[in-house]
C-alpha cells in the first residue's frame, strides 16, 4: 500500500455549525459558548464525530474507495476547538484475512493527541 | 439515576435521502459525489437510535455533561444513497467509576434483513 497522504484539518465554528445541522447533533456545547462554559468547557467544542469524519476522510484519501473500509475506531482524547489545526497520521500495522490494518492518530498544533487508539481495517482489494 | 445496562430500544428505520447525504458530505469536506460517507453512520447507526437512550427517563442521561469518549463502526458493506436501513440499539454497559458514568451503547444495522453495520459508542458523563 502507498504512503499516507498528509491531511490537515483547520477547525472553524462555521463547520461545527454545519455539522450540527447535517448530523442532527445539536447539543448546545457545540453551538453556544455560554452553554459550553456552563458545562465546564472553555467554549464551544467540535463534535467528536466531526473529528472522526476527518479521520475517515484521511483514510479514504489514503486507501481509495470508502467501500473498502470495514472498521473504523478512535478514542476522543482531548477537546477539539475552533481555530485548531489538526494533523492526521497513520501507518500500516499489519495484514490478516485479506484486511490491511492501519494505526491512526491525530494531533493538534500544540502536539497534543486529540484522537488516539485509532484503527482502520480496509479490505486489501 | 437507575442502571439501564442491557436495556434495548425499538428499532428505528432511516432512509438515506440524497439531499441529506449530500449536505452531510459537504459539511465534513468529503466528495459529495462519492456516495454515502462512512461516518454518515453517525446518522443511520448512532443518533437515530441513541436519541431514544438520551430521551429515556429511566436512563436519566445528563446530556449537558455528556462527552463522546470512544466510537467504533464496522461494516459488512456500506449503504447506498436512497437505501432504507433499520437500527436497533442496546445499552451494553452502564457503570460508575470515580464519579464518572460510563455508558456504552451498541447498535446493529440491517438492510432488507441482512447485516450492514454495527456501532459501539462509549459516553462519559461527568457527575
Amino acid at each position: 500500500m502507498k504512503e499516507a497522504q498528509p491531511y490537515t484539518w483547520v477547525v472553524t465554528r462555521e463547520q461545527i455549525r454545519a455539522y450540527a445541522e447535517a448530523s442532527g447533533d445539536r447539543n448546545p456545547i457545540h453551538l453556544d459558548d455560554d452553554a459550553a462554559r456552563a458545562a465546564g468547557l472553555p467554549g464551544v467544542i467540535a463534535h467528536g464525530m466531526l473529528g472522526m469524519a476527518q479521520l475517515a476522510n484521511f483514510v479514504v484519501g489514503w486507501t481509495g474507495d470508502h467501500r473498502r473500509l470495514r472498521r473504523l475506531r478512535c478514542r476522543f482524547s482531548a477537546m477539539i476547538l475552533p481555530g485548531d489545526q489538526i494533523t492526521f497520521s497513520g501507518r500500516v500495522a499489519g495484514e490478516h484475512d485479506g484486511l490491511v490494518e492501519l494505526d491512526l492518530e491525530a494531533q493538534n498544533q500544540k502536539g497534543e493527541r486529540v484522537l488516539t487508539k485509532g484503527l482502520a481495517e480496509v479490505s486489501a482489494s | 439515576m437507575s442502571n439501564v445496562a442491557g436495556k434495548r430500544y425499538p428499532a428505528v428505520e432511516t432512509t438515506l435521502e440524497p439531499e441529506h447525504v449530500r449536505a452531510f458530505a459537504e459539511a465534513i469536506g468529503a466528495d459529495p459525489d462519492a456516495g454515502v460517507p462512512p461516518t454518515y453512520a453517525a446518522v443511520y447507526a448512532l443518533f437515530s437510535t441513541a436519541a431514544q437512550l438520551y430521551g429515556d427517563e429511566d436512563a436519566a442521561v445528563d446530556f449537558q455533561h455528556l462527552l463522546h469518549s470512544e466510537q467504533e463502526f464496522s461494516w459488512t458493506r456500506h449503504p447506498e444513497v436512497g437505501e432504507t436501513v433499520v437500527a436497533g440499539g442496546r445499552v451494553e454497559e452502564d457503570v460508575e467509576r470515580r464519579n464518572l458514568r460510563f455508558l456504552t451503547y451498541a447498535t446493529s444495522v440491517e438492510s432488507a434483513g441482512e447485516p450492514l453495520c454495527t456501532s459501539r459508542m462509549v459516553n462519559v458523563i461527568r457527575g
